[in-house]
């Protein structure tokens, strides 16, 4: 980990040391830096910076019964209320979206933690939105803070081990209250303290420190930090690929790019997911008719299970009542991850669920600290689709309480063989299947402008709030309908649920479908956030043209960007780490905007013909007219038609 | 060589394994090895049904499992092969299953057992059997996830 952090940080500060090092025209002379607004900074006040910490902590926190970690752990909602804290909730929006592209590929699963997007999009947002940054130069700046993020992570995760005995010592004196105690209050004051001050500090000091410093940079430099912003996307949008890019869904990637690109980038993405619902509807009927494959034996196995369940009559002693199981999922829910730790993972959160059913059905001491101690031990599952796994325990409590002979063991068995299984179809779905196709749906509205253009490079767009919020609405719903059907079934029918659902093929539909709609709109995103656009000129007939202009996007708009998101996935399945690609990505884009061929930017509003052709990539498009079609135009006129137009798309005015 | 993973996973089959391992390295077929699972049937039809449609998954005992390992290690299909302990990794180890790396990727905390690495814990009996196992000539590694950077075991249990 902190190998990785250190190589990370190695790459910037050389890069950023050859920089200054390098004769270049310097921002000395341009009093608006490169890539930051000329607009004046917003100064983070004392109290917007300790929302805005309070807003990363309640992100890593359980007290949005769990739904932190799908809505604001994510950058693109971090962005929206970042905004609304510092009174620009579009453009944080836009911000939040433009980060969180390459978070697509995003999976935390049995306690590991890669990157930390809540970081990158709490603190980044911050630097863009009061830094006044180009959005793509923030992604590079967020994609640093997202790896000094996971060291707030593993540090709970190592410390939290020690709350799991301090609940321990609960169980032993078999208070029930206690145990539900230790599991969200130390870990959550220790939580607070370790996300909030780092936050706060950052958010108070970092965009001034981080607008000096790249006030002290050379232009060129700057510029490679937004052209890094408009590749290091392929990265996210390539690691999500892993998950979904294969098979006969592998056409609709090409379609949602194409969709894109052939417009212009003029449809919105809520137009592509739908094509793409269409789509998933024909491809799951005609072409993959295979893959409800395993309903035949569907029959057997129900009856198999309940005969081996034991069943209690009315003679029962306890029973739970409804309140009781709806009271557990909530406090699951809730504090599933509360007090996650590396010895036990869920294994407390476990615990303080089973409160309500352990006050229920057991009365003396030595029932109640034997089930308290049962249930800390170490347990893992996804926490929405693995809840059939507390359903199915509490009915073997209730039976066990009532004389079943039901032993430890038993229980044991069940959580240890379920929680694998079940965790592998949870995060399947949940984590690699509907988040990122809701996030990237919410990333492509917020992306857009009122006509539905994306323009994430380029500076001035303006972002849409209804992204982020349609997200967090659509994600809530999900997740909360699909851990209290998971609680309530598994409670109901136990094992046989499992099976059946196992067995029905509706995951497997499920997941076909979603593989279809995911790749349109995975494609439609590559299309407009990751940006490649080359800069020289070729002389032609004696013309000079620019390559990109000339010859590459009237054949294919948007090839290099397609061929680059191609590259990423090829080398991701090669097994090249992703933080190597994205070190090496980071420095071939600085070193690409390097002025080879001319003098370069004369100063940051410079966006002349001569400027833009004089590096081997250029960070904004289209490029200015060249000089001996019309006089050099001067700044104002060709930055307004880059604003509104699709920067990976666009076909140049001066097309020949 | 086909066995792409050998992992010891007290989970087997999850998250990190179905949704990173099994997408990253293009496994087609899952080959559990672990005594008590290949003995309780609602476990082995759950695992069955865990893993994603096309990858079939196979539930044996140790003796079966060494047998039909050493099958599929000659033949070209990528298989990735689960296992909850070390005893059950040294068992085929023992009866010519060719390994080259075994991979600790999921081994809970408990009474007796004491914490390497993240999520890696092990008992003194299991120090013992993963000396063996690499006594036999297999490396032995802790990789929890598919993008993080193996660490030998060697690395971490030094000096105990």
């Amino acid at each position: 980990m902190f190998r990785k952090f250190a190589a990370f940080g190695g790459c910037l500060t050389l890069v950023l040391l050859i920089a200054a090092l390098m004769p270049a025209t310097t921002l000395a002379a341009a009093p608006g830096a490169a890539g930051a607004l000329e607009a004046p900074r917003i100064s983070v006040s004392v109290w917007q910076a300790a929302l805005i910490a309070f807003g990363y902590y309640l992100a890593n926190s359980p007290w949005l019964f769990g739904l932190a970690f799908f809505t604001l752990y994510r950058p693109l909602v971090a962005g929206f209320f970042v905004g609304l804290i510092l009174g620009q909730p579009a453009e944080g929006t836009l911000i939040g979206a433009a980060i969180n592209v390459p978070f697509l590929g995003f999976l935390s699963a049995g306690g590991s933690l890669p990157i930390d997007p809540g970081f990158a999009g709490w603190v980044g947002v911050t630097v863009a939105l009061a830094g006044h940054l180009d959005p793509a130069a923030a992604v590079s700046i967020a994609l640093g803070l997202g790896l000094l993020g996971t060291l707030i992570f593993y540090g709970r995760m190592a410390v939290d081990s020690v709350f799991a005995h301090w609940a321990d010592a609960r169980a032993d004196k078999a208070d029930i209250a206690g145990v539900a105690l230790m599991n969200w209050l130390p870990g959550q004051a220790f939580l607070l303290v370790v996300s909030f001050v780092p936050v706060f500090l950052f958010a108070l000091n970092g965009p001034a420190y981080v607008q000096d410093a790249l006030n002290r940079l050379p232009l060129w430099t700057v510029n490679g930090l937004v052209i890094a912003g408009g590749v290091l996307p392929a990265l996210g949008i390539a690691m999500n690929m892993r998950f979904i890019f294969r098979g006969s869904a592998i056409p609709y990637f090409f379609i949602g790019f194409i969709l894109m690109t052939a417009t212009h980038g003029s449809i919105s993405l809520v137009v592509v997911a739908a094509i793409g619902l269409c789509l998933a509807y024909l491809h799951l009927n005609f072409v993959r008719r295979d893959v409800p494959a395993r309903v035949e034996t569907i029959e057997e196995p129900v009856a198999a299970a309940a005969a081996s369940t034991v069943v209690v009559g009315a003679q029962a002693k306890v029973s739970l009542t409804r309140g009781d199981i709806i009271k557990s999922w909530a406090l699951w829910s809730f504090f599933a991850h509360a007090n996650y730790n590396y010895e036990r993972l869920q294994g407390t959160g476990f615990a303080h669920a089973m409160t309500p059913i352990i006050k229920r059905l057991y009365t003396t001491e030595d029932e109640i600290r034997a089930a308290l101690k049962r249930h800390l031990v170490f347990f893992n599952t996804e926490p929405n689709f693995g809840n059939v796994v507390h359903g199915t325990v509490i009915a073997m409590e209730e039976q066990r309480a009532n004389g079943a002979p039901i032993d430890d063991d038993a229980i044991n068995s069940v959580k240890s063989g379920l929680m694998g299984p079940m965790a592998g179809i949870g995060d399947t779905m949940s984590q690699s299947t509907i988040t990122p196709i809701l996030l990237a749906i919410g990333i492509g509205i917020a992306g857009g402008t009122a006509s539905g253009t994306a323009v994430p490079t380029i500076s001035g767009a303006t972002g849409n709030p209804l992204g982020a919020i349609i997200y967090m609405a659509l994600i809530s719903i999900v997740i909360v309908a699909i851990g209290y059907t998971t609680w309530m079934q598994g409670y109901a029918r136990g094992r046989s649920f499992v099976t059946e659902i196992l067995k029905s093929g509706a995951i497997d539909r499920v997941l076909v479908g979603a593989g279809v709609l995911g790749n349109m709109v995975l494609g439609a995103l590559a299309a407009t956030f990751v940006v490649v656009n080359l800069a020289p000129t070729v002389s032609i007939a004696g013309a000079k043209m620019n390559l990109q202009a000339a010859i590459i996007d009237p054949l294919f708009p948007g090839a290099l960007a397609l061929g680059l998101v191609l590259l990423t996935w090829w080398l991701l399945r090669r097994r090249v780490n992703p933080l190597a690609i994205l070190a090496a990505y980071l420095v071939i884009s600085i070193i690409a905007a390097y002025p080879f061929f001319g003098p370069g930017q004369q100063n940051s509003g410079d966006y002349s013909y001569q400027a833009c052709t004089s590096s081997l990539l250029h960070q904004y498009s289209p490029c200015g007219t060249p000089p001996a079609a019309t006089p050099a135009p001067t700044a104002a006129e060709s930055a307004v038609p880059s604003a509104g137009t699709s920067a990976a798309t666009s076909v140049p005015s001066a097309r020949p | 060589m086909s066995l792409r993973l050998v992992r010891i996973d007290d989970r087997l089959i999850h998250g990190q394994v179905v949704a990173g391992w099994l997408r990253a390295i293009g496994g087609r077929r899952i080959v559990i090895v672990d005594d008590a699972t290949a003995r309780d049937e609602f476990l082995r039809e759950v695992l069955t049904l865990a893993a994603p449609q096309g990858v079939p998954v196979e539930v044996y005992d140790v003796a079966a499992g060494a047998a039909r390992c050493i099958e599929l290690a000659a033949k070209p299909e990528p298989v990735i092969v689960l296992a909850r302990s070390p005893r059950t990794i040294l068992g085929l180890r023992q009866a010519g299953v060719p390994i080259e790396v075994v991979d600790l990727g999921g081994m809970g905390a408990g009474p007796g057992r004491k914490r390497i690495h993240k999520t890696i814990s092990v008992s003194p009996g299991e120090i013992r059997e993963l000396r063996e196992i690499e006594r036999l000539g297999t490396r032995v590694e802790i990789q929890i996830v598919v993008d993080d950077r193996p660490i030998s075991f060697a690395s971490v249990v030094s000096g105990e």
